[in-house]
């Protein structure tokens, strides 16, 4: 643990935790939805609404901080000389299993940067989820320990890594110049939104610090388990979470208890296997919704099916209404919940390394 | 010899058997007030009776029984557990000490009631000051929304209804609440008393439209119809039954007579709901201002 | 980059592909049209929604005059008129729970509202020409610490549901993501 502390880069770590507990409430208070002043899985719905990908009327919205993360980490990995094209390993599991992610979110309400931020705000009801992420990083470690692995990404001698970031310039300028065809919701939960210069600052600042820090949520879990507290990420994994709760108590945002909260359901057992879902295929795929959007930012090819595998999902756990509400997760989303473990599992069976005696 | 032998232990076991299947489970019976006639309270309650009895493992045992004579055969120790309106149930409540159990939920106002005075639409009455010395048409006397809330009604606006209309009416037979209401539709009675529910009802059937009538004055809501028990029946057994009423869903099931039929559905009842006996006073006190029983004074 | 002259006309090929793009987007035949893309799509949709909330301000317009008109009973007899037509319809929900809270049947009254939301967020919504979230959170405000209340006293189903429905309607006034 003091031997984490000396390192210099622990407490970059630590900044970038920090960094994202403060913005994840300041937005919030800023006038994105209510606990949700970061929500990858929220934004990905969003903006999969404002391309035209679903119908919701209420979830229409170019998320400023989402272009934000994935050019942020872009201009740090040029900056830094890190931008490298990579890719090439399990194409079509990782388009699925960023499909999956966004079911699991959508189930239990929010991705696990949003689960904590629901904590730290006092909602109880995201209790079974920060469990069931628990168990779902345990089960993916599981899966890697017993030799599951989609195989290793490899260097690109063509651009394949650019087109994630061009994608999102592209989305920049859609939301700098709102063409006709993306919708921009007038109510609702994304009409709800923080001013667009400082969501899209924001969104660039966390990007390039994450680029830098390699912070992931699951990662901090992941890490805790194999390495104790002499994991960095773990580290600002926890400063994440104590500046949340104190930004939350700050804000008055903070209102203990199990009803009545924003965005929350009370059907446990699903909050607890959406994040199940979440976690696992999180350490299957190397890292949190975050952390894909990072690593897509910074040429990973792989990375970048996974975040289109998530704007696909999320349109389609809107369009499909599999997506869990304050009344609670609708039947299809309990399903979809089950065919993802189901596809998790079927990915261990397939990508499992077998040593012959 | 041995075979005949074989077969008459065979045949003895077996009836005793039977007879020990059939004296498991106790009987108890359970009065239903006729609503509109016994063909249709067999049929509505029926399933249900049916459901309570395969829950609580009892054999129960439905029987019809009209308004009027339902205090009495009660007291006569015809069945153990009573359905009837809120009034018969305050009525017993007071002479027997009846065990409240569930109120039967059903329309707008769910687990309550109300009843309402209505004239026909262009009949020029549209107050209730404008019903004196008018036809009136009630309800039978012993329903709570058909006559007792109407009668009070008019006694707390200032109408004595003995004395400030030109005479009124009761129906006789089946169906009495839709025959008061097209009374006055077809302009047999100027006025009628007529329960909230069954205005409700009459409308969502299409019988008649919102615009058929003024509803001149509508009394405060009470408690519906009610499942009440002899007061000496096992508490155990009726804080099931209770359970049971109020547990009840929409998709609950029983299978009767070869069919699996919907049980709420089949009673026309929307659940149960677990009242207590104060929420009966607002009648209790309707009662007395109409001298009605079991508060009636001569 | 560049290294040869297959190199060189790929990218000639580019910037005449990007160059006509930008005529395309920046020409004025193009503003026209593109802005009468943005035009229809944004137009279409106020239209349809602007269509649906006058639609229903009419439909249900006999229940609303009834309900200022305080003829409550009545307001209710059209509301079930209506629902011959348009069963389990939001804005008939949402009428029929304002009705009957009213009246002062507070528990249905509870019932129908929290429906309505269920099926439109637009009834807790600010922005909505439909809100009607200033009623529905006075209602949670007053009702829930009475029902709290209540249920320390009993517990029975019913009682349990209308607490199930307030704290879905007090977390949908909230807001969250959803």
């Amino acid at each position: 643990m003091r031997q984490a502390l000396r390192d210099p880069h622990t407490w970059l770590v630590m900044l970038a935790g920090g960094l994202l507990g403060v913005c994840g409430v300041w937005l919030a208070v800023l006038g994105n939805p209510q606990n949700s002043g970061i929500c990858v899985s929220c934004f990905l719905e969003n903006s999969a609404g404002a391309l035209g990908l679903h119908d919701n009327p209420r979830m229409q919205y170019l998320r400023p901080e989402l272009i934000g993360f994935v050019l942020g980490s872009s201009l740090a990995a040029l900056g830094f000389r890190e931008f490298s094209s990579k890719g090439g390993s399990a194409p079509l599991p990782r388009l699925l299993s960023g499909v999956f992610l966004i079911v699991g979110c959508s189930v239990f309400i929010g991705c696990p940067i949003k689960l904590f931020l629901r904590l730290a705000a006092g909602d109880w009801t995201a209790l079974p989820g920060l469990f069931g992420l628990v168990v779902g990083v345990w089960l993916g470690l599981k899966g890697l320990a017993v030799g599951v692995h989609l195989g290793n990404a490899k260097k690109e001698p063509g651009g394949s890594g650019y087109w994630t970031p061009l994608l999102f310039v592209l989305l920049l300028g859609f939301l700098l110049l709102r063409p006709g065809f993306v919708l921009f919701s007038e109510r609702g939960s994304a009409a709800e939104a923080a001013p667009v210069m400082i969501a899209l600052g924001i969104g660039l600042l966390l990007g390039a610090l994450a680029q830098r820090t390699r912070f992931c949520i699951t990662g901090g879990l992941r890490d805790l388990f194999v390495m104790g507290l002499r994991a960095q990420l773990f580290w600002g994994f926890l400063i994440f979470i104590v500046i949340a709760l104190a930004g939350s108590l700050l804000s008055g945002s903070f209102t203990p208890g199990f009803y009545g909260q924003p965005g929350a359901h009370l059907d446990m057992l699903w909050s607890f296997l959406g994040m199940l879902l979440v976690g696992s295929i999180s350490v299957l795929i190397g890292g949190c919704p975050f952390r894909q959007l990072v690593k897509a930012g910074e040429g990973d090819a792989d990375a970048g099916l996974v975040v289109i595998g998530m704007l696909l999902g999320a349109g389609l756990v809107q369009s499909w209404q599999l997506a869990g509400t304050a009344a609670g997760v609708p039947l299809y989303g309990k399903v979809a919940v089950l065919a993802g473990l189901a596809f998790f599992l079927l990915n261990l069976l397939l990508f499992r390394e077998r040593t012959v005696a | 010899m041995q075979f005949l032998r074989i077969l008459l232990v065979g045949t003895l076991l077996l009836s005793l058997l039977a007879c020990q299947q059939t004296g498991e489970r106790p009987v108890m019976k359970i009065g239903y007030m006729n609503c509109n006639s016994e063909e249709e309270t067999m049929k509505r309650f029926q399933p249900l009776t049916k459901y309570l009895s395969d829950q609580l493992n009892v054999d129960f045992q439905a029987i019809p029984v009209d308004t009027q004579d339902f205090p009495e055969r009660f007291a006569a120790g015809e069945f153990e557990f009573t359905h009837t309106n809120s009034l018969v149930y305050v009525i017993m409540r007071e002479e027997q000490q009846i065990e409240l159990l569930a109120t039967e939920m059903r329309g707008n106002y769910g687990s309550h009631t109300a009843g309402t005075i209505v004239s026909k639409k262009g009949s020029g009455i549209k107050t209730l000051e404008d019903i004196k010395g008018k036809r009136m048409i009630f309800g039978p006397q012993l329903a709570p929304s058909g006559y007792l809330a109407q009668y009070d009604l008019m006694l707390r606006s200032g109408i004595d209804p003995e004395l400030d209309i030109a005479y009124y009416a009761i129906p006789t037979g089946s169906f009495k609440h839709e025959k008061v209401a097209y009374a006055v539709y077809f302009d047999q009675f100027d006025v009628a008393a007529l329960p909230a529910l069954d205005l409700e009802l009459m409308t969502r059937d299409g019988k008649i439209t919102a615009e058929d009538f003024n509803i001149l004055g509508q009394s405060p809501i009470f408690p519906y119809c009610t499942f009440g028990a002899r007061k000496d029946v096992d508490p155990e057994l009726l804080k099931k039954f209770r359970q049971v009423l109020v547990d009840l869903s929409e998709a609950e099931t029983v299978d009767y007579q070869g069919e699996s039929l919907k049980v709420l559905a089949s009673a026309w009842i929307d659940g149960f709901e677990a009242l207590s006996d104060s929420d009966y006073d607002l009648l209790r006190e309707m009662a007395k201002r109409a001298n009605m029983p079991p508060y009636q004074e001569f | 980059m560049l290294k040869d002259r297959i190199d060189i006309l790929l990218g000639v090929l580019l910037l005449i592909c990007a160059a006509a793009a930008v005529a395309l987007l920046t020409g004025q035949g193009s503003q026209a049209s593109q802005s009468n893309m943005a035009v229809d799509k944004a137009l279409e949709r106020d239209i349809a929604y602007q269509a649906k909330v006058s639609f229903l301000e009419r439909l249900y317009a006999p229940v609303s005059e009834l309900q200022q008109a305080e003829k409550l009973e009545t307001a209710l007899l059209k509301l079930d008129e209506l629902s011959r037509h348009y069963p389990d319809e939001a804005h008939g929900e949402l009428l029929r729970g304002e009705i009957l809270l009213q009246m002062q049947a507070v528990p249905k009254a509870i019932e129908h509202l929290a429906r309505a939301v269920r099926m439109s967020g637009d009834y807790v919504d600010q922005n909505s020409p439909l809100s009607r979230r200033s009623m529905i959170n006075q209602l949670v405000d007053v009702q829930l610490p009475k029902l709290k209340a209540a249920a320390t006293q009993q517990t029975t189903g019913r009682l349990q549901a209308t607490l199930k429905d307030l704290y879905y309607l007090q977390g949908r006034l909230a807001g969250g993501c959803e």
